[in-house]
């Protein structure tokens, strides 16, 4: 089997072009685990490491844009993320395991669309656009139009994912993530949290944004809740007053590391987790 | 390298720069892989195989069926009923049914894949119980019992009428999961036909002497023919007591022409194919009087063998032994059934059946300690064996017996006497608890097999001190402690001592690495060995010089004249014996004094024993558990090596928290679903405390320099321990393991409750 | 195909199959056996060699990823005219080894610590070897070992002396 290097985008179109099918892949953390179960048998494999365009964190104001090879370690060491983004930082040092995070990218993360990949959640929250190029130019699209279901992205053929531009998340003052998973690492999570939220001066929700991970097929988001909150104080009764809703717009299944009743109540009670009566200092 | 010091393993270097050579790691100039089609199915008769399409892919060698098989295709350790290579049945998914051998790995992959089986499908047995009843379908025709592999009951003083002398009764149920022993190196090995015509095998396994009476058998071979060599095994566990690719290895150089062939099974195939820890369901009912004396114990434990004999009769019946624990209890009944089913094989996994009794009996002792509306250490301690007494199976305790010394000890420690301060200072959505177990682990075989070990050591020609261990290393450092005693009682140090790992053609038979035996019984043959060895070396130094004996003491590399300062080179002393510095030496273990009909196989004798405690807090939002801290207390009678003994305590206390809390073994109708380490979570660092280990206790004085075995005990503590834990916390006992924090959670934990306020 | 990279120090040429997995290349092809699979897939540690100082996992990276790269195995992981570097001896003098068989591993997966952190604490190593699986040891002496080679380091105000640049 063929595997490809390229250094550049332009021997990267190259190659997409004469080589119809081949597989992408940056770390290789998802797709190296998939071909050797024998899920997918491509007929060639493109390594992207090597191309320079694809990296890199850029801080362009109110935006950053997070090059798509940028590595889960290049993203918990960037002082940029952690001050503008905590709730990715956060979120990225969960994931996996040093090594996995030394491989592993945001765009793998991203194209490899899995309900449980764990910087969708805060990418969701800012507001995140992705850049697909191809040989004729580039496009953007929100982050939740791109991603279309399990394992499915809005990529054409010929294109790949560039990079994802943020919204800084200065706005807030708490940036939350959790994840439930078997164990403390390399766990693919079985439901997760990012909150952003804004308090005024009184202790009550002025800006609320929530999206979890694992509780359906996509990342998932309610407005209707953030709405309930807002205005209103963060403590536990009022997480609690939420509760239905939440389980109401959760779709979790049942497979081997959970079963749907447990994600759909530990989705909502982990709501809880932010009241400011009920938080750990 | 003295007794009592924790001297740096001599395995260390030659393993942190990567030079020591595993099973897995042989390779070699045209060398070819062996790699088994598996049945896929959990039962069915085997109609046909169809490897044409395997043979005709480039760079296969061929494709061997039962046809190819010499012999009765039948291997065991007990009950040979399980085939090489399928013959009529397919018992298991995992039943090897033709082997390929190939140039390569991923030609081999290709091939194994393009093997198609015929098959008829059969109504399988997947439930212990249920395999059990009347009309069920067989996993053997020919066995006497239907289903059931075998049954031991135990009975003393009344047996279950006892119950109607308590005050207090409680009934209890638990069900214990499988277990994978997720070893880093998984089963491998390598072989080829020597000059003479011999069968080698090199082999990562526990049981090098007696592989190679079972491979002899299973394909009518002479065992002088075939050779196992036992290099420094990736951890074993027990899944490496027995024959994994030994078998198979043997077959396929009997067919390759004349190279040397490898197997290494890949993890996904170790899942499918290697042995698990017996799930296991435990009926107990422990009764007490009013005062807390514990009076009367019935119970029923039933273990899911699979469907090859191995050592699952046995592993039920050490359950059965150790049902009522480390008490004097003097009414018992206990039953234990071991059943054959569809399910993967069952075989020893550390512990060998004590996790599965501990797990129900130490929660049935907790719960008992609150109907008495005792403190569950106060309830233990007032029933625990001292020495003299009867355990459960009426015998007397007459080897060192120090399990009070580990709740006493468990009693005074900080973590114990601070607990209710811990559990009251929670935080926010945390529930916190403490929970105890106390354990007891029989050391050695039972009565009825002799539990042997013959020592061989040589001083060499240039004067270095050759120890030839038969027995295996698996990690556990028992290797190590033979030299660090070999060291001590010849005062030579590390440079000077060699070793040679098991080799049915070097080393003398010592029995498997298992049981936690090896130390103790190896290690007292060794300590003969050495003695008489160092007693001609000393005599043969004082007819060199001449002078008396009294004179000379051993030093590193010579034999030292105290009094005139002169030496003698060991390699001279090594000339002078001439085949006199060759030493073999037999050791076999004591056994107990009471009849073998107590209990199949008899009765073990020595034991050692633990107190162990668990600090854990529960998540009230997702039902999680974490162990803050752990607490291990042993009786192990004295220690050679303290930091190869905490190693061993920490480790299987690390296995043990595994057990209960994160890794879920799934398997439906024979099926398993959790085949990899990405759903089949063990513990990684970030979740495993740090674990507290003292060593407390008498001397054993049968042993060598003091010690007992305890490799296994640990392991036994912590699913009793966090469940006991766990039930304080949020006062909810699950019937099934593990702890998960979805079964907390849907078990009854409130997550909308006040974090200040009451429990549900 | 060509590949040209700088192994354990020495600028190293092969030939190899593009599709060839980094492990296969390091252990059948190069000999060098210290480097072990345990699990294939990524998810034990076991197989972690350095790539350009980092730790990766060789059994996810295929042969023409190495091109240009300076990579460290165990073999190479002693800094140069010594048997072994603090690491390792660490190891060895805290009874971090027993079946030794996640050892290369999480020696490299250390270096990868130390070159990030001069001063980890405890839960700082766990994290950093959370993904080197090891069923021997409970993890307690490892995380032992490394924080006496953090104080010597820092008491000595030295580097070090393992190739964890």
């Amino acid at each position: 089997m063929n595997v490809f290097v390229p250094k550049e985008m332009d021997g990267l179109w190259h190659i997409l072009e004469n080589e119809p099918g081949a597989a992408v892949y940056a770390g290789g953390t998802d797709l190296l685990v998939r071909l050797r179960a024998g899920m997918d048998v491509p007929p060639a494999l493109v390594c992207l490491e090597r191309i320079g365009e694809l990296q890199g964190i850029r801080d362009e104001g109110d935006t950053v844009f997070i090059g798509a090879c940028t590595t889960h370690t290049a993203l918990l060491e960037s002082g940029l993320i952690r001050d503008v983004l905590p709730v990715l930082h956060k979120a990225v040092r969960l994931l996996g395991s040093p090594p996995i995070r030394n491989m592993g990218t945001i765009g793998g993360n991203i194209c490899t669309a899995s309900p449980a990949g764990d910087t969708l959640p805060p990418l969701y929250l800012a507001d995140g656009e992705v850049e697909v190029r191809s040989r004729a130019g580039a496009r953007r699209m929100g982050i939740d139009r791109f991603i279309l279901g399990p394992g499915r992205t809005a990529l054409e053929n010929g294109e790949v994912l560039s990079g994802v531009r943020v919204k800084k998340g200065w706005g807030y003052d708490v940036h939350h993530f959790e994840k439930v998973g078997q164990r403390k690492a390399m766990a693919i999570s079985i439901a997760s949290l990012a909150a952003l939220v804004k308090t005024d001066a009184s202790g009550a929700v002025a800006k609320i944004r929530l999206s979890w991970g694992s509780v359906g097929p996509l990342v998932v988001t309610m407005p209707e809740v953030e709405e309930a909150l807002t205005g209103r104080p963060l403590t536990i009764d009022t997480l609690r007053s939420v509760r239905h809703l939440v389980e109401r717009n959760v779709s979790p299944i049942s497979d081997i590391r959970a079963g749907e009743e447990y994600r759909r109540r530990v989705a909502s009670n982990m709501l809880l987790r932010l009241a400011e009566d009920g938080r750990r200092p | 390298m003295k007794i009592g010091e924790s001297v740096p393993r001599s395995d260390g270097w030659s393993k942190v720069t990567g030079k020591e050579k595993y099973a897995a790691d042989y390779y070699g100039p045209d060398f070819l892989w062996a790699g088994a089609k598996r049945a896929g199915i959990p039962h069915g008769r085997l109609l046909g195989i169809d490897a044409e399409g395997a043979r005709k892919c480039p760079g296969v060698v061929s494709v061997l069926t039962h046809d190819d098989v010499p012999g009765p295709n039948r291997q065991g350790i007990v009950r040979q009923d399980q085939p090489v290579l399928v013959d009529g049945k397919i018992r298991r998914c995992g039943d090897a049914v033709a082997l390929v051998l190939a140039h390569d790995r991923q030609t081999l992959k290709r091939a194994v894949d393009l093997v198609r089986l015929d098959v008829e499908p059969l109504p399988g047995v997947f439930d212990m119980e249920a395999a059990l009843a009347a009309d069920t379908p067989l996993v053997h025709e020919d066995w006497p019992s239907g289903n059931l592999l075998r049954h031991v009951a135990v009975s003393k003083g009344q047996g279950g009428k006892g119950l109607d002398l308590c005050d207090a009764i409680v009934e209890f149920y638990f069900e214990t999961p499988r277990q994978e022993h997720a070893f880093l190196e998984t089963q491998a090995g390598w072989a080829f036909s020597d000059e003479a015509g011999k069968i080698v095998i090199v082999a990562s396994t526990q049981t090098p002497f007696r592989d190679r009476l079972e491979v002899a058998h299973a394909l009518s071979l002479d065992a002088n023919d075939v050779r196992v060599i036992a290099p420094y095994l990736g951890g074993a566990f027990g899944g490496k007591d027995g024959l994994t690719v030994q078998a198979l290895l043997a077959l396929a150089v009997l067919n390759s022409g004349g190279r040397p062939v490898k197997m290494w099974w890949d993890r996904e195939e170790s899942f499918r194919a290697g042995v698990k820890r017996l799930p296991g369901r435990m009926y107990y009912r422990l009764g007490a009087r009013s005062d807390g004396r514990m009076t009367a114990l019935a119970c029923r434990l039933y273990f899911d063998g699979g469907p090859y004999a191995g050592l699952a009769g046995e592993i039920m019946t050490m359950a059965v032994e150790h049902a009522g624990g480390p008490y004097r209890i003097p009414h018992v009944q206990a039953d234990g059934f071991c059943v054959y089913t569809n399910n993967p094989t069952g075989g020893p996994f550390r512990g060998f059946g004590v996790p599965q009794a501990a797990a129900a009996m130490e929660q049935a002792v907790d719960l008992l300690a609150e109907k008495l509306r005792m403190d569950p250490l106060e309830l233990r301690m007032r029933n625990i064996l001292v020495p003299g007494d009867r355990n459960c199976i009426g015998v007397a305790m007459v080897h060192s017996t120090s399990a009070g010394e580990c709740l006493s000890a468990l009693a005074s420690h900080p973590l114990w006497k601070g607990r209710e301060a811990w559990v009251r200072s929670a935080g926010p959505f945390k529930r916190r608890g403490i929970g105890v177990a106390c354990l007891s682990h029989a050391m050695g075989y039972p009565k009825d097999v002799p539990d042997r070990a013959g020592a061989k050591i040589e001083l060499t020609p240039v004067g270095t001190v050759r120890v030839y261990v038969g027995v295996s290393d698996m990690g556990q450092g028992n290797a190590a402690t033979y030299l660090q005693i070999a060291g001590h009682m010849l005062d030579q140090d590390a440079e000077r001592l060699e070793l040679v790992l098991p080799d049915t053609e070097r080393t003398l038979p010592c029995g498997s690495a298992s049981a936690s035996r090896c130390t103790y019984v190896y290690g007292n043959a060794l300590i003969e060995a050495v003695a008489a060895l160092r007693a001609r070396i000393l005599e043969t130094a004082s007819l060199l010089f001449p002078c008396a004996a009294g004179e000379l003491a051993l030093a590193p590399g010579c034999v030292l004249r105290r009094t005139t300062g002169e030496t003698v080179p060991l390699s001279r002393i090594s000339t002078a014996l001439s085949d006199g510095r060759l030493v073999e030496c037999f050791y076999q273990a004591p056994v107990a004094e009471e009849d073998s009909g107590i209990i199949y196989m008899g009765p073990h004798t020595i034991f050692s024993y633990g107190a162990h405690l668990a600090r854990v807090e529960v998540d009230e939002l997702t039902g999680a558990v974490e162990v803050t801290d752990y607490l291990a207390i042993t009786d192990a009678g004295r220690i050679i090596n303290p930091r190869l003994f905490e190693g061993q305590i920490e480790g299987a206390v690390a296995q043990g928290l595994g057990y209960a809390l994160t890794e879920s073994f799934a398997v439906e109708e024979g099926v398993i679903l959790s085949a990899s380490l990405a759903t089949y979570t063990a513990p990684t660092a970030l979740d495993v405390p740090d674990v507290a280990s003292l060593a407390v206790g008498a001397a054993e004085e049968t042993g060598p320099f003091g010690m007992k075995g305890a490799g296994e005990i640990a392991v036994s503590g912590p699913f009793p321990a966090v469940a006991n834990g766990v039930a304080q916390a949020i006062g909810v006992r699950v019937k099934a393991g593990p702890l998960t924090a979805e079964r907390l959670l849907l078990a009854g934990i409130d997550g909308t409750c006040d974090p200040k306020g009451p429990g549900p | 195909m060509k590949i040209s990279f700088t192994l354990n120090g020495r600028a190293t040429i092969i030939e190899a199959d593009p599709g060839r997995r980094v492990i296969d290349l390091l252990r059948e092809d190069l000999g060098l056996t210290g480097t072990k699979e345990a699990c294939g897939t990524g998810e034990c540690g076991a197989c972690t060699i350095l790539v350009d100082g980092e730790s990766r996992l060789s059994c996810l990276m295929l042969a023409p990823q190495l091109e240009g790269r300076a990579i460290t195995t165990i073999e190479g992981a002693a800094p140069d005219g010594r048997a072994a570097s603090d690491v390792q001896e660490a190891f060895v003098s805290h009874g971090a080894v027993q079946c030794g068989f996640c050892t290369p591993g999480m020696v490299l997966a250390v270096y990868d610590l130390l070159k990030r952190d001069r001063a980890p604490g405890r839960a700082r190593i766990r994290e950093a070897i959370s993904g080197n699986l090891c069923r021997c040891t409970g993890y307690g002496k490892i995380v032992d070992a490394v924080c006496a080679v953090v104080a010597e380091r820092n008491r000595t105000g030295g580097r070090g002396q393992g190739n964890d640049r």
